[in-house]
This record gives structure tokens, sequence and C-alpha cells, in this order.
């Protein structure tokens, strides 16, 4: 990959865009608490529905809270929970993949099968299910995607494997004897996890619309929990009146969801990603 | 120089960007009623000529020098009145049979639908026509018209593409290496169909080749082609036996070794009643 | 035809595997459930909660036998098309779910109709004017309609038409006018993917050689580009169709509820907040056949279309 030795300062510019504002966002979830002006459960009647002031950057929602201080909140919230849930289907999808890539026959066999009923069927779906069943929570709705976003990676390992097992020097590593471990750790990991954090990043931005939509209808996080599509859900007779309530956290995950897209895109650019493995 | 129908004069075509023509000087004429042949190797040039004369070149090349057809300098004419000798003037068929036509939609409907662009007809009247040229090429129109291009052999499909050239009666038909993907029998009908098209009508024919025999039976005169340059210009018998380009000799003794241009002529004979 | 039944067979075992894990997976979570549906079943019809009562309840829908017994007596039943009765509703399951299926159904071929009518004319500027300006604006356009949330689209698109300009009815489904905002949104929802699948082909397309030979032959521009480029980049679209319902049947939820349409998704997210489980339960094998079903339909089409049309226009690409 001579592509590889690129430096921080030749990236294409959708990177470096895409990195500048993940800092930023970093930096909201780390440090945000010293950035809200407000506690974000802090409910004052006596400032209703106030518009944006000095007081109130982006103005208070129909209980009083700071809508700015909510959405800083917020932003820890919606995006350690993508960035969570993309870890644990990594960490299900990699393992397996691996295994059914490398032993092949009749255990790749049923791996894929049950890949192939799980894959026609929606998370959404399945999110819906999970949550109408053990009581809808964050905690049920991570369950429920990473009961299918493993498969993206899962899928995505096993085609890197088999295409990688036909390759000289692996066929040159099992003749040297190497351990089956060694053999992943020294020729297929470091292939992987470009690949592996490049998609990634795209679908913590998926991640975050699906568990901002499931939070609108009423699934995800309850309403008083500042999360961007429950804070959606929970000023919906409002907007009306104050359309503020409706604009800030739409945009916050709009730009969120924007900002990983650009990443994952430009870090598929720079590992140069076909989109292989991820169909059919 | 009255019978001239196509000047090609100084024609230089140049990639942008770079110095290197990939076309040098570039002269050639077809007089009406001639069947010329341009041949060289793969990426000698002849393609690029012949696409600067229909205006099909990528965007990206430069064009210089003089194309004289009908009294025009085609260099100097809009896109627009380039585009509209396409087909009606000047018919092209190129060299992937899969791509002479589109592979969804049926060969009859095709046919009209160029038919029509070009000449004022009713559907009846374009569909009769369409038929009874595919007649003419020795396709039996009641199957082929109503066939997708898949469904027929490579030949047919050639076939079908110098039908389409007969019911629009060009004064010039371009083709492109059209029998390099076909073996050599069927290459062989093909062209006997083309000289039949050519006797009936009276048009000029390029024919573009890398095939010597092929060029020597079917043309009258020849032009030899090497590295975006005509190095070699006659009758055919002439370049055939009094060659004087090295790259011109190295070309013929390669078909010497060959064993039979009479094999195929009398096989293909056979294969056209 | 031996293709054809080799790849239904391969459909119903699909749905069979999916079916187990699903009916299994929903049945084990049930049993799991925190909240008691028998409270459920007494809090609903408001009767103060003796435990003669409850286990009058736990009888009636048995809920006191062994789990696995319970699993095989309601996997029998709903092989015989018995999904149980709704426990908020009272009535069938099944008959809950076909009574919305219409209203679902006609929303979606709205949004399909919406998406052809985004994505296209956007796919094509791009595909014709590739590395251009119109061809960044559509990926920049793409780009951030897919980081849009669906429902906030819609909730931007109900602000302006319907509160702002008072042009467009929001809730319900009665006029045609009812179908433009939720149809819209949905389209809108779906087309960044689309626009860039359609983008790809198009331009691959508009440098085969079928196109250069339709040039050659003089065929107008707008006919080569409508009857030949564009007609021929849709074939490969049913298919993506087939491979996305799922998450079209998703999208279609939150749109549904957010204005307010009678379709399947609103029946399922009011059965999760009623915690009506037959419901949920219902809808999960309900939903999951259907995709598999449709599927198997996008196949049968594509057969039917022709694989050798298909793959014709792929080699000559």
């Amino acid at each position: 990959m001579k592509k590889g030795n690129a430096t921080l300062f030749n990236l294409p510019i959708t990177t470096k865009l895409g990195i500048t504002l993940v800092s930023f966002l970093l930096i909201l979830i780390f440090f945000g608490e010293w950035i809200m002006p407000y506690d974000p459960f802090q409910i004052d009647m006596n400032n209703r529905l106030e518009s944006m002031s000095h007081q109130h950057w982006l103005g208070t929602d129909q209980l009083g809270r700071d809508i700015f201080s909510r959405i800083v909140y917020g932003a820890k919230l919606t995006i350690g929970l993508g960035v969570i849930t993309i870890i644990l289907s990594v960490i299900v999808g990699v393992p397996i993949g691996l295994i059914s890539g490398f032993s092949g026959g009749k255990i790749d066999a049923v791996f894929m099968r049950i890949i192939d009923a799980i894959l026609t069927f929606p998370d959404f779906i399945l999110a819906i299910a999970i949550a109408g069943l053990l009581g809808p929570s964050l905690t049920n709705i991570v369950i429920a995607i990473v009961l299918v976003r493993w498969i993206v990676y899962a899928r995505l390992v096993r085609s890197q494997v088999l295409e990688l097992k036909q390759q000289e020097y692996i066929l040159a590593s099992k003749i040297s004897y190497s351990s089956k471990w060694r053999t992943i750790r020294m020729h297929i990991l470091p292939h992987l996890i470009p690949t592996i954090i490049a998609i990634g990043a795209v679908d913590v931005g998926k991640v975050i619309l699906l568990i901002s939509s499931l939070s609108y209808i009423g699934l995800g996080a309850q309403p008083h929990i500042p999360e961007w599509g429950a804070m959606l859900n929970d000023g919906r007779g409002y907007f009306q009146v104050v359309p503020a309530l409706m604009m800030y956290p739409g945009l916050a995950i709009m730009l969120t969801v924007l900002i990983f897209h650009l990443l994952g895109d430009g870090l598929k650019n720079r590992f140069d990603i076909r989109k292989r493995g991820l169909r059919k | 120089m009255k019978d001239q129908l196509i000047s090609i004069e100084h024609l230089f075509v140049t990639l942008n960007g770079s110095h290197q023509p990939l076309l040098e000087d570039v002269n050639l004429t077809i007089k009406m009623g001639e069947m010329v042949g341009l041949i060289g190797e793969s990426g000698s040039g002849k393609s690029l000529t012949s696409r600067a004369v229909t205006g099909l070149l990528p965007k990206e090349m430069r064009v210089s020098g003089r194309i004289s057809y009908g009294g025009n300098n085609l260099l100097e004419l809009s896109d627009k009145e380039r585009y509209k000798q396409l087909g009606i003037k000047i018919g092209y068929i190129f060299q992937d049979y899969r791509g002479s036509f589109t592979p969804f939609i049926r060969i009859g409907k095709q046919m009209t639908e160029t038919i029509r662009t070009h000449i004022k007809l009713t559907k009846k009247q374009s569909e009769q026509l369409a038929r009874e040229v595919l007649n003419e090429v020795g396709l039996e129109d009641k199957t082929i018209y109503h066939r997708f291009p898949f469904q027929l052999s490579g030949g047919q499909i050639q076939r079908a593409a110098v039908a389409m050239t007969l019911a629009l009666k060009p004064e010039l038909i371009i083709c492109d290496e059209m029998t390099t993907a076909l073996d050599v029998i069927t290459g062989e009908k093909v062209l006997n169909y083309l000289a039949k098209v050519q006797k009936e009508t009276g048009c000029a024919v390029l024919i573009i080749t890398h095939d010597l025999a092929q060029a020597y039976k079917h043309t009258n005169r020849i032009y030899v082609m090497q590295q975006g340059r005509i190095v070699e210009e006659g009758l055919s018998e002439e370049v055939r036996c009094h060659h004087k380009h090295p790259y011109t000799k190295k070309l013929c003794s390669c078909l010497l070794a060959l064993p039979g241009e009479d094999l195929i002529t009398t096989a293909s004979q056979v294969m056209v009643k | 035809m031996r293709l054809v039944f080799s790849m239904i067979g391969k459909r119903i075992t699909q749905l069979l595997i999916m079916f187990l894990l699903l009916s299994f997976i929903t049945f084990v979570l049930m049993k799991l459930t925190p909240g008691d549906p028998v409270r459920t079943i007494l809090n609903v019809e408001d009767v103060s909660t003796t435990t003669a009562q409850e286990e009058l309840i736990k009888q009636q829908y048995g809920f006191d036998r062994p789990i696995l017994i319970q699993y095989g007596e309601w996997l029998s039943n709903v092989v015989q098309l018995d999904l149980g009765e709704s426990i908020i509703a009272k009535q069938p399951v099944l008959q809950l779910i076909i009574n919305r299926l219409p209203a679902s159904v006609a929303l979606t071929i709205g949004g399909l109709v919406a998406l052809l009518v985004i994505a296209v004319p956007f796919s094509v500027l791009a595909a014709i004017y590739e590395n251009k300006w119109p061809d960044y604006l559509c990926r920049g356009v793409a780009i951030i309609g897919a980081s849009i949330p669906s429902f906030w689209l819609g909730l931007l698109l109900i602000f302006f038409f319907s509160l702002q300009l008072n042009l467009l009815p929001v809730m319900g489904r009665g006029t045609l006018a009812h179908y433009i905002l939720p149809s819209v949104t949905l389209g809108m929802a779906m087309a960044p993917v689309y626009i860039k699948l359609l983008r790809e082909q198009l331009i691959d397309i508009l440098q085969s050689s079928y196109i250069e030979s339709a040039i050659a032959r003089g065929i107008p521009r707008w006919r080569i580009l409508l009857f030949h480029a564009i007609r021929g980049s849709l074939i490969p679209l049913v298919t993506m169709f087939g491979l996305s319902i799922g998450s079209l049947l998703g999208g279609i939820t939150v749109i549904e509820m957010l204005f307010s349409w009678p379709g399947m998704g609103e029946l399922i997210v009011n059965a999760v907040t009623q915690r009506d489980y037959p419901l949920i339960q219902g809808y999960i094998i309900v939903v999951g056949s259907l995709v598999v079903f449709i599927n198997l339909l996008v196949d049968l089409i594509t057969m039917l279309i022709n694989p050798q049309i298909m793959q014709e226009a792929r080699r000559a690409q």
C-alpha cells in the first residue's frame, strides 16, 4: 500500500475537514461540561420557551431548560452511544468473521446461512421488537443494533480472509508453520484495521441516525434525557410556537452524521477501499 | 477533384497537455463509390482518424488540419451540424458487435428508431423498410426483427448493422474493424454483404482493419498507417506487390507466412450462395 | 426453470431459518421481560388486582406452563396462520396487521414514485456533467441528504408547507394531498443511496460502446439519454430495491408516526408503548416473511426482465 505513507499534511481536503470537525466534536464530548452554561436538567418554569438571548444562547424549552446546554450534553450521549455500538459490533463481528473465513467448510456454511437470514431482517424492526419486549431504553436499543450490525464486520472480515488466503505470503507463512494466530496478527489484521475504521466511521453516523429516529418515536431515550432525537420528540407540541425547539437538535444530528460521513469517505479514499465484501 | 467525397489534409490530433501528437500530418482522400482500406497495427491511429471524421473523438483531444466534405471543412462546423450528418451521411460500424446495438432494446425497434430519426416515414413504413433491408443482408426479418441483440450471433448483429446503413443510404460508410470480433468465415460473409450494399447504393466505404488479406480482397486503394502517420498509399495491387516502406514489407511478409487467403476466399464463396 | 425452483428453495430455507431465529429470540426475550404481561392485561381492564384474578389470567393466556411448551404451541399456531389475539384490542393479531397493510403499501408506492422523481434527474445531471459543478452539487446534496434524519426532514416539510404556507394537510390519510408530504419525505430519505448508485451506473453506461453506436447512428441526444442510457440504468435498481426493502420498512415506521399515517408502523409503535406482546410478536413474524417474500418477488421479476438482458447490459459496459 503505497498510499499508506501519506502524512497529515497531504490528506485530501474532505479528510482534513472531517478530522477538524471530529476534533471539534471530541472537544464537545470531553469538555462539554465546562462549556455548558446551565444544568441541562434544570427546570425553570419562569423562563419557558424563551427565544435566543445572552442568558440562553439558543433559548429554552417548554420546561425552561437551556437548549444549548442540553445539546452539548446530548453530544456526549448521542455520539458516545454510536461509537459504543460500533465498537461492540466490531468486537462481536471480527472474531466470527475470522473463524468463518479460516475454517471454511461446514462452519462457514452455517455462519453464512445465519448471516444471510439476519441480513434480510431490518435492524430498525429488530430494534422495535427488542424495545417492545424488553421495554424502551437506550441500552436495549444498543443491544438491538449490535445484534444486526456485527454482520457487516463479520462479512467484511470473512471476505478479506478468503481473499488473503489465496495470496502467496499466507501460503508461505503456512508452509513455514507459523501459527494461525501469528498469520492473523501479521498478515490479516494490518489489512483489516484501516478498512474497519473507515467503514466504522460511516456506520457511527448511520447508528446515530437510527438511535435518534427510535428515540423520536419514543422507543429509545426517554423524554427527559437530552438525547437529540428524544429532544425533538419532547418538544413536538411546541414547534409552531418556538421553531428553535425543532431546528437545533435536528441540525446537531445532521452535522454530526455529516461529519462521520465525510470522515469515513475520506478514510475510504485514503485507504483505497472498494466495496468488496459488503454486497452479496 | 470533383469526384472527391472526402479529403483529409494535414490532420493532427493531440491529447491535451501532451506535445507528442497522436496523429501527425495525416492526408487521406476517398472518392465517390470507392472502397478504401486503412491498415496498420492496433494503436497506429486508424480509429482516431475515422473518429476525427465523425467527430466522435474524446473531448480531451485537440484536432487541427482540414477535413473537406461536401464543400465544408468539417472541423469548422458546429457540433450540432456535424451531429446531423451522423447516420444519414456517414454510417459507422464498430468493432465490438456487442456494442453495435443497445442490449435491452429489440433490433427492429432500434432500426425503426434510427430510420425515423433521419427519414420522414410513418411507423409502418419504417418497419417495412427495416424488414426489407434485413432480408437484403440475408437475415430473416420475421425472426430477427423482434429479437434482442444478445439473442443473435455476432455475424448476425454485424449484418444487421450493415442493413441499417443500407436503409439510410449514407454517402460514406466507415467500418472500424467490424469483423475483428468475428471468426474469419463469418467476417467474410459480412464483408461480402457490405460489398453488395456498396454496389447497390454506390456509396464510398472506408474499411479499417489490421487484416491485410481482407484489405486486398475488398478495397481499391490502401493506406498504411504506422505510429500516427500514413507511411504508404496506393492501389491495392501496387501496395501488395511493389511496396516501398519497410513497415509495409514487414506486414506483407507476415501475410505470406500464413497459409491461405485463397482458402478463405473459396470458403466464403461457398457460404454466400 | 430449474433456476427458478432453486431460487425459491433458497428463499424458503432463508425464511425458515430467519423465522426460527426470530421467533425464538422474541419468545425468550418476552420471558425475560421485566414488565409482567399479566399486570398489563389487568391494568388495561382497570380492575383492582387480586391474586386469584392474576392466576386466572395466567391460566387463560397459558403463562403458567413451561416455556418450551408455550413456544411449541405458539409455533404450531403460527404455522396455521394463527398469530394469537391482541391483548389490548382483543382482536386477532393477523387481522389487525392486515387491516393496516394497505395504508403502508400505498405509502411505499408513493415513496417510490417520489424517489424516482427526485433521484433520476439528480443522478442524470451528475452523470452528464461528471466532475463538473452539477456533479459536485448532486454529490453534496446526496451526502447531506444521507445525514439528515428522515423525521426531521418531515418536520421541516410540515413546518414550511403546512404550518407556514398552509398548502398541504399534515395528518391522516384521505385525499391525494395527504399523500404528498409523507411520500416526499420517504422518497427524500431513500434518495441519497439511489442517487449514488444511479450516477455510477449512468457514468458506466454513457461510456459504453452501445451508446457510442447510438450516437454514430445519429439518434438525438435526448432519446439516447432517455431510452438507451436511463432505461439501462434502471434495471439494477430493481435488485437494489429488493436489498433495501428491510430498511424501507424501518424508515416507513418513523414517517407513519410523524404523519399519524394509519399503517403498520403506527400500529407497532403503539403496541410497543402499550406492551401488547402478541401483537409485537406477530408483527415481527409478518414483517420478516414480507421481507423474504418481496425479495423472492424481486428475484422473479429480474428473471422475468430476462437475466440475459441484465447480464448483457453488464457485460457491454
